[in-house]
Formats: structure tokens, C-alpha cells, sequence
């Protein structure tokens, strides 16, 4: 086995699902599957006997749940990452799948591309680590937004955020200097009050514009917003 | 096992009452008795002696007695006997021989009653002794000639004479006594019964048996309970309101203190406006304790007497009404998604028998894109675990009731603000958003969209929650987030707002509501980091 091949354990307790999925992992050559556990018990076992590098961990098995073997995993330093995978009912084991700090979490029916996308970036996360002799803060917060799942392309569109609405939006501020509410840039830029809030807000991220509170009607606050500087 | 006759209390006391007055009304009778019958005796006896000592200084009496003339003697005695009350009159000589007797008995046989030695030294006497007749009380003087005894006047009475005149003096005492029985026998009766209407027709044992059962009633409600007089004076309070206000000082000091010793200031219980109406389940704050409380008022006779108010740390409440909601929603959900899943299996096997793989493909694909897409989204941009799992958990559940949650693109949340707990911020959050589905359930005509903004870009952060639903009825806008007030059903508490409201405001941030474009309502949140 080479040295840096991706040892991988995959705990499924339908057999069929558990061989297809250990075929198409180990069709990138850097993936070895050293094991398919079909229960907790099992699973416990083969962590802590072949100490896997990643575990691909279904949340339903027959003897107990994905995530508390995540969790011993954890009590128990055990160096293994996991790749959480539940099904979309079963959304709440997921959020605390998160807290545990999981690789990815992939919902079920799981898409093979986006298994793919995952193993690709697990190997550019270990790749990087590995590369790691001296360790500094650029590296981590590197390695920390690998984590935190940057593999959606980051431009400022995925912010939500365009050039000509924005310029309108601007225009509306550069014509007057006086302070304008949400309800003034609906009725003259033509955009629907929630997506108001998101270029106001981002205007005044970018210090074009700044908030002040008119106290009206008692219990009624309204928010203004106004053009910074002159 | 015995078989005692049991007696109420009320008969009982009856029964007490009424031994007890006989008793007194028999000592009573027997001391009157005792009395009349010494007073009877003397009154007699001192008669008897001063007819004795009449007759004994009668003149021709000496005389005929001086003569031993017996005839004589018994023509003066017995005129004189006839004007006396007295049973008999004897004479005797000096050695006490008789020389006449009322009852003609032997003359000059001995007198009888060996009472007689007194007399014949000179002196008068009173004696009880059995005579010749029975036993009598005897009034006795010497018949004194020259310095010298010679002879004896006797005057008695017979006891028995004595004792019918005693009772006969006596029967109208015994009626007063028995009228006076009567009285109290009403008397014991009406009491008895008008304890046992003061005692609400319960035995002691029962009474007793009610207080213990109500006060370990009190000690096992997790509610804190304490009642309260109109100056706010402390009548009772029970182990759970204790521990949850910090109070520890013993039941006897406790009934000096007054309330506001233990809980400062609250509107809630001071208040004096709505001091004449319950009031039921509000929030408010008991010293730093949230507390959701009751006030009830104490009423006897159509007049207040006191408030009761009964009171519980808001957050248990909480979390038992989160594990309520949790437990319905998972039955209902679990219906739906075996649903789901048979269709999908019924459709994956018809494409597969159909050799139609790539449809089977793109069909697996569509199903779980979609969820996957929203959990990248959430992982990415929510960099707080907690809110990540909040937002998880009704993303999936407005799926479940048929809405859509969209998260605008330009979310992002790094860290929350210093001012607001994990806690707090997810209740802000989750009541926002649980309005919003309600609200958009309540209109046919809305997309069904909830859209959420929560960004903190700027110097805040800011959560905006806009929904295509019922929207903010006119009058409740004023009110809207005061306990209480709803737009909907009357089984909802009417709290969320007012939560979010009060962590807003704890916050320093403040809330605005505007109405949405066509339908619905936009909650907008700023807090500032």
C-alpha cells in the first residue's frame, strides 16, 4: 500500500449500496477501501483496528445510529475524518453532525459526482496538510475554508449582487442627500423589498452608505439609510 | 378489629357538653342540699332550745315540777304543745325520770338518748339522739328552782318530720335545676351544630388529614405558589417557589415579611390597575428570574381577601413545549416521507425495468440535489453550528407543510453578537420563521415563499424574515409584540413576539415590521455586534 493512499471504511448496512459505492470510490486510484462495516459494532472495531483516514458513515444502521459512532470517535481521538451521510428526512442528526465538526455531509439518495467532488477535495485537504511542515496562520486559514466547504465558485454573483441593480440602487443615493428607507428604493429602483435589504445592507458593508434610526411612532423604529461623507 | 361506636365530633362535644352540665347541675343540688338541710337544722334546733327554755322558766311549771304534780304538768304542757310545732315535749325530774311525755309513754320511766348530763349541770343543750319515739333533734333546758335543777324541759323534733319538711322545701330548687338542664341541653345542641357548620360538616381528623394533604400538595407542584393579603403580606408559600426566589428563612419569620422583601418591584404583582381581574400565564420577571405567573385573586364573601399567584421558571416551559412540538411533528413527518419513499421506489423500478437509466439517474439525482444544495448553502455560509442546525431543521420542515424557505445569496453569519446568547439568537431566529410558515399557511392566494436575509456584513447583524401570507391585522399593530396577542389560533400562546422583542431589546437592537409586496409581512431584526 502506498503512502499515501487514502484508506477509506465504509459503514452501510445495505450490501449492495456498500459495494457500488466502495467500486466507484476506488476508481480514483489515491482511494483504497479497507473495509465495509454493516454495524455500529462492527464499525467501533474496524476504526479503531485499521484506523481509516476517512470513513463514509450512513446514519442508519441496525444497531444504532451513524452519529454515535461519530461521537466516540471523537472522545476517543481516534484519527479518522468523516463523511456524514443521512437522509433528507433526517435533517436534525445533520446539524449536529456539523457541530462534531464532519468532513461533508451528503444526503441521501447520494449523487455520485457530488461523492466525487467530496473525495476530491478531502485529497487537496490532506495534500495541503501533508505539504504543512511549518505551520503559520495563512496555512490555516487555508486549510480552515477548504474546510468550510469554499468548492462553491466564490465571486461576488454568489453574493447575490448586480452591477446594474447596484448602480441603480447608488444612482438613487448620489442623486440626494437625504436619508432613504427600504420603502424609497422599492418605489424607485424597481426591486422587491427583500432584495432591497440585500443591496442596502451591502452598500453599507462597503461603506458607501450608513444606517441612522428614526425613532416615529413609539415601538415603531425606521431605518434610514444615507449616503456617508458629503 | 374492634367495632367501637363512633362518634362525630360534633356529637361528642353534644354528649360532653350535656355530661358535663349534669354533673355541675348534681354538685349543684347536692352542696344546696347540704346547705338547706344544716340551715333547716339549726333554724329547728335553736327553736327547740328556746321552747325549751321558755317552758323551763314558766313559773307554775317550776312549781308542779318542784311538786312532782304529773297531772298538772300534763294539763300546762299540753295546752301549751298545742300552740307548738315541735313533735313532742317531755319533762323530766332532776334524775331525769319522766313526769310527762305528749306521746303518754311511761311516766317516771328513764329518759331515753343518754343526753341528758349537759341539762342536769345547768346549762341548755341541742342534741340529735334516738329517743323513745326514733331518732329526733332535741331542744333541751333545766328547770332551775332556788339555784338548783330541778328538773329537765325537752322540745323535738323527729328527723323524719324534718326530712319530708326538707324535701318539701326543696322540689322547686329540682325544678329550676331541671329547667335549667333543659336550656342547656338546647344550648350544647345548637353549639355543636354551629361548630360543625363552621367546620364545614368535617371531622378534626379530616380537617387535620386536609391541611396535611394540601400542604404536601403545595410541596410537590413544581409551580411556586405563594399567597399573598391585600398588604402583600406573605400567608403562605410552598418549597418550590422558595428555592426558585432564593428565600430561606423559616415559616414563623416568613409570615412577618412582606413580599416585596423577596421579590423587588414588579408591575406584575404591585401594579395597582389590574389588581381587580386574574391574570394568566405572563411573562414578566420575578428579581432576574423570566417567569411565566398567574395572579388570582383570593375572594370570600364577594370581597378580595389576598392574591394567589402561582408561578414557573419561563425557561422550562420552554423546553417542554419544544419537546411537545418535537414529537408531533416526527409522527406526522414519518407518515409523509413512507409516502415519498413508496412512489420514488415504484418510479426508480418502472425506469429500470424500462432500461431508461439515465432517466433513473437524473431522477435519484433531482431528489437529493436539491437538499444538498440547501445543506452546502447553510455549511457555507453559517459559520455558527447551532444556527446551521436551526436553519437545517425548518428548512425541512417548511418542506414538510408545503412552503419553500429561500435563503437570500448574500447570507453570512461568522460569529454572533457579544450581547445575545446562542440561546436567545435561535429564539429570535426560530420564532420569526415559525410565524412566517404560519402566516403563509393562512393565505390561499401567497406563494408560499418565506424568504430569509440574515447577514452580518455590517457593524450589525441583521435578520430579515418576509412571507407572502395573512399579513398584520390593523388594530394589532400596536400591541404586536405584547404577551397575549395573536393572530392566531386561540390554542397559540401569543408569546413568540414578545420573546423576540425582549432578547431584541436585551440586545440593545431593535425590530421593525412592514408590510410585504403583494401579501405578507417583513420582520426586519438589527442587532448591533
Amino acid at each position: 500500500m502506498k503512502e499515501n493512499t487514502i484508506k477509506v471504511l465504509i459503514v452501510e448496512d445495505e450490501p449492495i449500496l456498500a459495494e457500488l459505492n466502495a467500486e466507484f470510490i476506488q476508481r480514483d486510484t489515491k482511494v483504497q477501501v479497507i473495509g465495509i462495516a454493516s454495524n455500529l459494532q462492527e464499525a467501533k472495531i474496524m476504526v479503531e483496528k485499521l484506523k481509516p483516514t476517512l470513513i463514509l458513515l450512513d446514519n442508519y444502521l441496525p444497531d444504532g445510529k451513524g452519529i454515535d459512532l461519530f461521537e466516540y470517535i471523537i472522545n476517543n481521538n481516534l484519527d479518522s475524518y468523516v463523511i456524514f451521510i443521512t437522509a433528507a428526512s433526517d435533517m436534525d442528526t445533520c446539524s449536529k453532525a456539523i457541530r462534531f465538526g464532519a468532513f461533508d455531509y451528503l444526503i441521501k439518495p447520494v449523487s455520485y459526482q457530488r461523492l466525487k467532488h467530496s473525495l476530491e477535495r478531502f485529497e487537496l485537504f490532506l495534500y495541503r496538510q501533508s505539504l504543512q511542515k511549518h505551520v503559520n496562520q495563512r496555512r490555516i486559514d487555508e486549510l480552515f475554508n477548504l474546510q468550510t466547504k469554499d468548492f462553491v465558485d466564490v465571486n461576488r454573483h454568489s453574493k447575490g449582487i448586480e452591477e446594474i441593480t447596484l448602480q441603480k440602487v447608488k444612482d438613487l443615493f448620489l442623486k440626494t442627500d437625504k436619508a432613504l428607507t427600504v420603502d424609497d428604493i422599492v418605489a424607485n429602483a424597481q426591486i422587491s423589498k427583500t432584495t432591497a435589504r440585500r443591496y442596502l445592507e451591502y452598500c453599507v458593508q462597503t461603506k458607501l452608505l450608513t444606517v441612522e434610526l428614526n425613532h416615529g411612532k413609539i415601538g415603531r423604529p425606521e431605518r434610514l439609510y444615507k449616503r456617508l461623507g458629503k | 378489629m374492634r367495632n367501637k361506636i363512633q362518634f362525630s365530633f360534633t356529637n361528642k362535644l353534644f354528649l360532653s357538653l350535656l355530661l358535663f352540665s349534669l354533673i355541675v347541675l348534681a354538685l349543684l343540688q347536692s352542696y344546696i342540699w347540704n346547705v338547706t338541710e344544716a340551715s333547716l337544722y339549726r333554724s329547728l334546733g335553736d327553736k327547740a332550745q328556746i321552747q325549751a327554755r321558755e317552758l323551763a322558766v314558766i313559773p307554775s311549771l317550776i312549781q308542779y315540777v318542784e311538786q312532782k304534780d304529773t297531772n298538772k304538768i300534763s294539763e300546762l304542757v299540753s295546752d301549751i304543745f298545742q300552740q307548738s310545732d315541735a313533735s313532742y315535749i317531755v319533762i323530766g325530774d332532776a334524775k331525769a325520770y319522766r313526769l310527762f311525755h305528749t306521746a303518754n309513754n311511761d311516766i317516771y320511766s328513764p329518759m331515753v338518748g343518754n343526753d341528758n348530763e349537759e341539762v342536769l349541770n345547768g346549762n341548755s343543750s341541742t342534741t340529735i339522739s334516738r329517743g323513745s319515739l326514733g331518732l329526733a333533734l332535741r331542744g333541751k333546758a333545766p328547770i332551775i328552782n332556788k339555784g338548783k335543777v330541778i328538773g329537765i324541759v325537752s322540745v323535738g323534733y323527729m328527723i323524719d318530720d324534718i326530712y319530708a319538711l326538707h324535701k318539701k322545701q326543696f322540689i322547686p330548687f329540682i325544678i329550676f335545676c331541671s329547667l335549667l338542664f333543659i336550656a342547656l341541653f338546647i344550648f350544647s345542641l345548637c353549639f355543636a351544630r354551629a361548630i360543625k357548620k363552621q367546620m364545614f360538616n368535617l371531622e378534626p381528623k379530616e380537617i387535620a388529614l386536609l391541611v396535611k394533604s394540601q400542604k404536601s400538595i403545595m410541596e410537590s407542584i413544581f409551580e411556586g405558589i405563594i399567597a399573598i393579603d391585600l398588604n402583600y403580606k406573605i400567608i403562605n408559600i410552598n418549597q418550590s417557589a422558595r428555592i426558585m426566589l432564593g428565600i430561606n428563612v423559616s415559616d414563623e419569620q416568613l409570615l412577618n415579611h412582606d413580599l416585596c422583601d423577596f421579590i423587588k418591584s414588579s408591575d406584575f404583582i404591585y401594579g395597582k390597575d389590574n389588581q381587580l381581574k386574574d391574570i394568566h400565564d405572563q411573562i414578566c420577571y420575578f428579581n432576574n428570574i423570566n417567569v411565566i405567573a398567574n395572579r388570582i385573586r383570593i375572594i370570600v364573601d364577594d370581597n378580595i381577601q389576598g392574591w394567589v399567584i402561582t408561578f414557573r421558571n419561563f425557561n422550562d416551559i420552554n423546553v417542554l413545549s419544544m419537546q411537545l412540538t418535537q414529537v408531533t411533528q416526527y409522527v406526522d413527518n414519518l407518515r409523509a416521507i413512507r409516502h415519498e419513499h413508496l412512489n420514488w421506489m415504484a418510479t426508480l423500478s418502472g425506469l429500470i425495468y424500462m432500461e431508461r437509466y439515465e432517466e433513473a439517474q437524473s431522477f435519484i439525482a433531482l431528489h437529493s440535489a436539491d437538499n444538498q444544495y440547501n445543506l452546502d448553502f447553510i455549511t457555507k455560509h453559517f459559520q455558527v453550528p447551532a444556527v446551521c442546525g436551526l436553519l437545517i431543521g425548518k428548512y425541512s420542515k417548511a418542506h414538510e407543510i408545503g412552503l419553500k424557505l429561500v435563503f437570500d445569496p448574500a447570507c453570512q453569519l461568522k460569529t454572533l453578537p457579544d450581547m445575545i446568547t446562542e440561546t436567545e439568537f435561535m429564539s429570535i431566529l426560530g420564532n420569526l420563521l415559525d410565524n412566517a410558515f404560519n402566516a403563509a399557511l393562512k393565505n390561499p392566494n401567497g406563494n408560499k415563499t418565506i424568504h430569509l436575509y440574515l447577514s452580518d456584513a455590517t457593524d450589525e447583524v441583521v435578520i430579515e424574515v418576509s412571507d407572502q401570507g395573512c399579513g398584520v391585522d390593523e388594530n394589532m399593530r400596536d400591541s404586536i409584540f405584547e404577551p397575549g396577542v395573536t393572530s392566531q389560533d386561540a390554542s397559540e400562546h401569543g408569546i413568540g413576539l414578545h420573546l423576540v422583542s425582549t432578547y431584541v431589546k436585551k440586545a440593545n437592537g431593535y425590530i421593525t415590521f412592514e408590510d410585504n409586496q403583494p401579501y405578507g409581512t417583513i420582520f426586519s431584526v438589527f442587532i448591533p455586534k
